[in-house]
């Protein structure tokens, strides 16, 4: 989980969920509703500032997981700007293939330009709330917000034993290597198949203990738990009314700028 | 005064393990009490019905003089009072944050939160973890990890500390302050803690009483130094005496030198040894 490893190291870790929510959920629904290239960039850049600034990461850091959906977005995008067209059509680049063009027109560029940014946009809100909110906090975000009990501690439960079945999983396979396992395709996958198996039946045995262990801290069918003081973070408010109202403007902006 | 006793204990799992063959033992209340015991001689299973996470299928266990009540409400008394630490800490951390998984049996005790959380702080402050309740719980290690358990079934404040293998798997300063801390639980707050292990070499250094185990039966029991007089009976159950009663053996049964057995800690040793030397001298 590398986002959730900064998160811990966050200056507002310690800052109140809800909030921090809230922001992501404004400013990433007037991204997504203006569908515009100016608020686009406009929210990925100041979801950068809040994240280096406030929330103290090095925008080295940032910039590096700024890469991963930056390919898929690419990517993404080529695919719906590209295409096949009648010949005549009026084209911004392409080859003739038979009687038909294959490029891009200008329209489709604006298109796929559009979705480019507003994607950006809101991968940058999205890391604004994973890379300074612990999994943690969010999950108990999501319990004041009445999402379903049962799925807020499954989530948790989920959380917590990725990292323990992880390494599980990490000492099996070097078990495996270190005996050979991994020389050749062949022996690969049936040493890897033995590893998931391995896998399955100690998550099944873990399961059980740990049913054990709870019950003998009182467990009655609900996993309540308080949580370290939280810092209010009223500050995020009118923050969030502020950057809602920018992006509003640079997309007003946009609009008169642009025919 | 017996803080927890057994009388007759029965257990027999489904697989026709029998488990526990009419176990009675007693702990002493304010005393640290060793249960000795090789791989499946009973003491998880033991363990677990002193919680009332199993219920025995004859015999009864005693709280405090009482029999304890196997109903809703009487369990859950049964579980303040009475709180297991877990051998692996992973079985027992089940939240990704350390203070949240330690405030869950505060919690569960139907407590305010103001009171919750000034347990959850006594607890990470007595257990040394204050500085970790920042980072997730996978980032801990083994050692970090058992200590965050240990303060998650403190924050029930109970009267009796069940510990499985506490010392399984740490670096010998981990052992150290393991054991160190459940000696100051002992003395500041004169809770009775038990502990399974075959680790011998603690036994003489931090136990009051203990009990050999054996096929479900309890075999011997007394203090330490009792115990280490039949190093037979230990060793016919997988177990040894400690490093330093064994040397005393030696140099009493190969040498013909006239060494205590039973002294097995580092002290003791070198109080008989130098009594010897003496002796010699004159």
């Amino acid at each position: 989980m590398g986002t959730d490893r900064y998160a811990y190291q966050s200056r507002l870790r310690r800052v109140s969920p809800m909030p921090k929510l809230l922001l992501t959920a404004v400013v990433l629904a007037i991204c997504l509703c203006c569908d515009s290239v100016a608020v686009g960039l406009f929210t990925l850049i100041l979801m950068g500032v809040l994240i280096t600034a406030l929330g103290g990461l090095s925008p080295r850091v940032y910039l590096h997981f700024l890469k991963v959906p930056l390919i898929f977005l690419v990517i993404g995008c080529l695919t719906i700007v590209a295409g096949a067209y009648p010949a005549g059509t009026e084209m911004a680049a392409a080859i003739p293939v038979g009687d038909s063009l294959w490029g891009f027109t200008p329209d489709g560029l604006w298109l796929g330009g559009r979705i480019f940014c507003k994607a950006l946009g809101a991968v940058g809100c999205m890391y604004f709330l994973s890379l300074n909110t612990p999994v943690t906090d969010l999950t108990m975000a999501l319990e004041k917000l009445h999402v379903p009990k049962l799925l807020v501690e499954l989530m948790e439960l989920i959380y917590r034993f990725i990292f323990v079945l992880g390494s599980t999983a990490a000492n099996i396979h070097t078990a495996q290597d270190s005996r050979l396992g991994y020389q050749g395709f062949r022996r690969s996958v049936s040493s890897l198949g033995m590893l998931s198996s391995m896998v399955f039946l100690r998550a099944w045995r873990k399961a059980e203990r740990i049913y054990t262990a709870l019950e003998s801290r009182g467990y009655t069918g609900s996993l309540t738990t308080l949580t370290d003081a939280y810092r209010p973070g009223w500050g995020l408010l009118p923050l969030t009314a502020l950057l809602g109202a920018g992006q509003v403007a640079i997309w007003f902006a946009e609009g008169r700028l642009l025919p | 005064m017996k803080a927890i006793q057994a009388e007759e204990l029965c257990y027999t799992y489904e697989d026709g393990t029998v488990a526990l063959d009419h176990i009675t033992f007693a702990a002493e209340q304010g005393k640290v009490t060793g249960i000795l015991g090789a791989n499946g001689a009973g003491k998880s299973t033991l363990f677990l019905s002193l919680n009332g996470v199993l219920t025995p299928q004859s015999g009864r266990v005693l709280l405090g003089g009482a029999p304890v009540d196997y109903h809703k409400k009487g369990l859950l008394e049964l579980r303040r009072r009475v709180g297991i630490v877990f051998q692996d800490p992973d079985d027992q951390l089940f939240s990704a944050d350390v203070y949240r998984d330690v405030s869950f049996g505060g919690v569960n005790l139907g407590l305010p939160a103001e009171e919750v959380r000034r347990r959850v702080e006594k607890a990470l402050e007595r257990t040394g973890v204050s500085h970790l309740r920042d980072k997730p719980t996978h980032a801990l290690s083994y050692g970090q990890k058992k200590r965050v358990a240990i303060a998650g079934v403190l924050v029930m404040e109970p009267e009796v500390l069940i510990l499985d293998e506490p010392t399984a798997g740490l670096d010998p300063q981990g052992v150290s302050d393991i054991m160190k801390l459940l000696t100051r639980l002992r003395n500041e707050l004169g809770m009775t803690v038990l502990i399974a292990t075959h680790d011998m070499d603690i036994v003489p250094l931090y136990c009051d009483y203990a009990y050999l185990l054996g096929g479900g039966k309890v075999l011997l029991e007394g203090t330490p130094e009792a115990l280490f007089a039949d190093p037979a009976a230990l060793r016919a159950n997988h177990l040894r005496l400690p490093r330093i009663a064994h040397l005393m053996e030696v140099l009493r049964d190969v040498d013909g030198l006239d060494a205590d057995r039973s002294a097995a800690t580092i002290g003791a040793a070198r109080r008989e040894i130098l009594r010897m030397l003496k002796e010699e001298n004159q």
